[in-house]
């Protein structure tokens, strides 16, 4: 059961011997396995910018995109909260300065709210192949290591377990006036992160992160998926 | 269940080569190869062939040497195929380049399996052990099954089957098996098995786990009749994908117990993402042995207590325990630890309390739980009544009896005996055996010793003795409370598991 738009977006990164995909290929590849992603559009010039911010709707936020590129927030290529045209041709016009000599474009993605952000990601372990993680987003990730892992191919209930495996796992449930998180929702997701690893053997990790809830529906904002 | 009926494979699994495990575990003849007809002599052949005979190993043995002779008054054969009838197992000991050959013959005979405890082969990292090795897995390819080498073989007390150092080792079977690739960890095992209480029905040392090696060793042990409790502790796996498959068609069947050594950081691989430097061997281990249902251990003395608590107890989960003691901190410290590990120390019943009340020294006891009998010196008639009462709460799914033994020690110097001649001890055992035979709750003791120093060496002895009481009846003991409520909480995670599927 192959995935033959996500085997195309890694083939022909592979072909030009790319280490990376960029945001939009990996979260295209993302889509291919129904885990949902930013509504976004990749322009390469300025020339369609007006018609992308009318079907993305502002606020919005506009992302240098490059497989090269891999801090982007360190470049001064994200610009956020922009709520109208002339805003945003000014956004356009810094981040392909700053994006000189890099091929790539600039995506235009809706600004997904939410005050809980979350991982997930992939890793191949030497011993036992892909392995999925999941954790909180930012610091909890970073510094506190509150993630956990299963091994590919995961089943809905290992994908609970990783889940409730965290120390702040409470931040799924309903709190501080915030909807409970979509179990089944993240439980897919998790599932899906599990079979693309298996399935497509040239995917060497992946990091979703973040992943916003909005509201109860997780939405991934930014994706990298490494290469062989 | 007798041994030498045949046993089931869990399905699933049959990618693994032909094994006769039952000739390898149960032998009724062998063949020693490299015993020297100098009964002194130090090698490994002539080691094992004592240790066999003073075992007591229910089969016959064969010694084999090529220079021929007589060891022990038993006649020495110059080659395997002169042995007058069918060799079921061998234990090879020459040196490493004569070994092929040695397991060849074995092959052509048709011997069923082979352990080889010379070493000089993939473990020197020369390319001579490498090759000497490959060589060993090629012969054992086509139908002998090889433990080892460089390992201290099998031990199988219903057998008498044993490792070089074990000539000690009890012939009592029990329900744990262990599987370990370093010997030294195995035989380490066996004799702590024996003052713990823990029975084996069989452990294998691996060594470099040639032929035979850990998943498949999972599969055949998943399904063997005289296996309850699976403990094993692990440096390396050859397969990640068959062990996993294994480990959790084990897990499902029995508990198992792993220590993996050997856990370090990723820091040596370079990746590029957040989510793989996450991921280090020490995670993804955690990890895997959760995903698998195995309960995981982080060193070989919480290796031996979990495979105590799990071969000694009901197989289910405790939730709510009673704690009795006495003559320490024992009220807050159980309760912190009971926290830690996810265990509920309830307050008694307010009838149960006012009877236990009632009959427990005063001033400075308390009867809520934990239960402070106020001073390590009651009794034992009457701890056996506060562990009868405590029984009574519905809530109470096992107890916990804290002896601080020692504190005899003023008493025993007072009237000039050594503390064993003071110390109720067998009637304390008693008392708490009677107990659980008549509540059918299980008690667990627990017999700290501050004093160890070798002016205390009576003490020492004390605790030895208690400990041997308990352990003739079944009853699991722990040095530390926290060892104890530790292996309990490794039972609540493997069968909390499952009580949960089951809903």
């Amino acid at each position: 059961m192959k995935n033959d738009k996500a085997a195309k977006i890694i083939e022909k990164a592979v072909k030009k011997g790319r280490k990376a995909l960029s945001e939009y290929e990996s979260k295209q590849l993302l889509a291919a396995y129904g885990i949902p992603i930013t509504k976004e559009i990749l322009l390469k010039d300025k020339d369609g910018l007006a018609r992308a911010t009318e079907r993305i709707g502002f606020p919005l936020v506009m992302k240098g995109c490059s497989a090269d590129i891999a801090h982007k927030t360190e470049k001064g290529l994200i610009h956020v909260d922009i709520r109208t045209v002339t805003e945003a041709r000014k956004a356009f016009r810094e981040i392909m300065a700053g994006m000189e000599g890099f091929e790539g474009g600039v995506l235009v993605q809706e600004m997904v709210k939410g005050r809980r952000e979350l991982v997930m990601g992939l890793t191949r372990d030497p011993q036992f192949g892909p392995c999925v993680m999941f954790g909180l987003g930012g610091i909890f990730t970073e510094i506190l290591r509150d993630v956990s892992f299963r091994r590919a191919p995961l089943e809905a209930y290992d994908a609970r377990e990783m889940m409730k495996e965290i120390k702040g796992h409470k931040i799924l449930e309903a709190v501080r006036g915030m909807e409970a998180a979509d179990e089944k929702r993240l439980t897919e997701m998790l599932i899906s992160i599990g079979r693309i690893g298996l399935e497509n053997p040239d995917v060497m990790e992946i990091d979703l992160n973040p992943v916003i809830l909005s509201g109860a529906k997780p939405v991934v904002v930014d994706a990298l998926v490494v290469l062989k | 269940m007798p041994a030498g009926k045949k046993q089931s494979r869990p399905a699933g699994s049959s990618q693994f080569p032909d094994a006769d495990f039952e000739r390898i575990f149960h032998p009724e003849s062998i063949a020693i190869l490299g015993v020297s007809s100098d009964e002194n002599a130090v090698g490994f052949g002539t080691g094992m062939l004592r240790v066999l005979k003073e075992m007591g190993f229910e089969g016959r043995i064969y010694p084999v040497n090529p220079r021929g002779g007589s060891v022990f008054g038993q006649k020495i054969y110059t080659r395997v195929e002169d042995i007058p009838e069918k060799v079921d197992f061998a234990v090879i000991a020459v040196a490493a380049k004569l070994v092929p050959q040695a397991l060849e013959d074995c092959l052509k005979i048709g011997v069923a399996g082979a352990e080889i405890l010379s070493s000089g082969f993939s473990e020197l990292g020369t390319k001579e052990g490498l090759e000497l090795e490959n060589e060993i897995c090629e012969i054992a390819s086509r139908g002998i099954r090889v433990v080892g080498p460089n390992c201290f073989g099998i031990y199988c007390p219903r057998s008498g089957l044993t490792m070089l150092p074990g000539p000690d080792l009890t012939r009592q079977s029990g329900s744990v098996a262990f599987v370990a690739q370093s010997g030294g960890m195995a035989i380490d095992f066996a004799h702590a098995g024996e003052w713990r209480g823990i029975r084996f029905s069989k452990m294998v040392s691996l060594g470099n786990g040639a032929d035979l090696r850990e998943a498949e060793l999972l599969n055949y042990l998943a399904g063997d009749r005289e296996t309850e409790v699976i403990s094993m502790y692990i440096e390396g796996i050859k397969d990640g994908d068959v062990f996993f498959r294994e480990l959790k068609a084990a897990a499902a069947h029995k508990p198992v117990i792993i220590f993996k050594g050997g856990l370090s950081k990723a820091g040596a691989r370079s990746v590029a993402s957040h989510t793989a430097s996450m991921g280090g061997s020490g995670v993804i281990w955690s990890s895997i042995l959760k995903q698998t249902g195995a309960v995981q251990v982080f060193d070989s003395q919480e290796l031996m207590q979990a495979s105590a608590a799990f071969s000694l107890l009901p197989k289910r989960s405790f939730r709510n325990i009673s704690v009795i003691g006495g003559g320490g901190a024992i009220g807050v410290a159980a309760c912190d630890i009971a926290e830690r590990y996810g265990i509920e120390i309830p307050p008694l019943a307010s009838d149960i309390r006012e009877r236990i009340e009632a009959i427990l020294p005063r001033p400075g006891s308390s009867a809520l739980n934990p239960v402070d009998v106020a001073n390590p010196l009651v009794a034992p008639s009457i701890l056996k009544e506060v562990l009868m009462q405590a029984a009574q709460d519905e809530h109470i799914e096992l107890q916990i009896i804290v002896s601080l033994l020692f504190h005899y020690n003023p008493y025993a110097l007072m009237m000039g005996v050594p503390i064993s001649e003071i110390v109720p001890y067998k009637e304390l055992v008693e008392a708490v055996d009677d107990v659980i035979n008549k509540t059918g709750k299980p008690v667990v003791a627990v017999l700290p010793n501050a004093r160890r120093g070798p002016q205390n060496m009576d003490i020492t002895e004390l605790i030895a003795l208690t400990r041997r009481e308990y352990v003739r009846r079944g009853i699991p003991v722990f040095d530390e409370l926290h060892e104890a409520i530790r292996a309990i909480a490794h039972m609540n995670t493997y069968y909390g598991r499952r009580e949960n599927e089951k809903r």
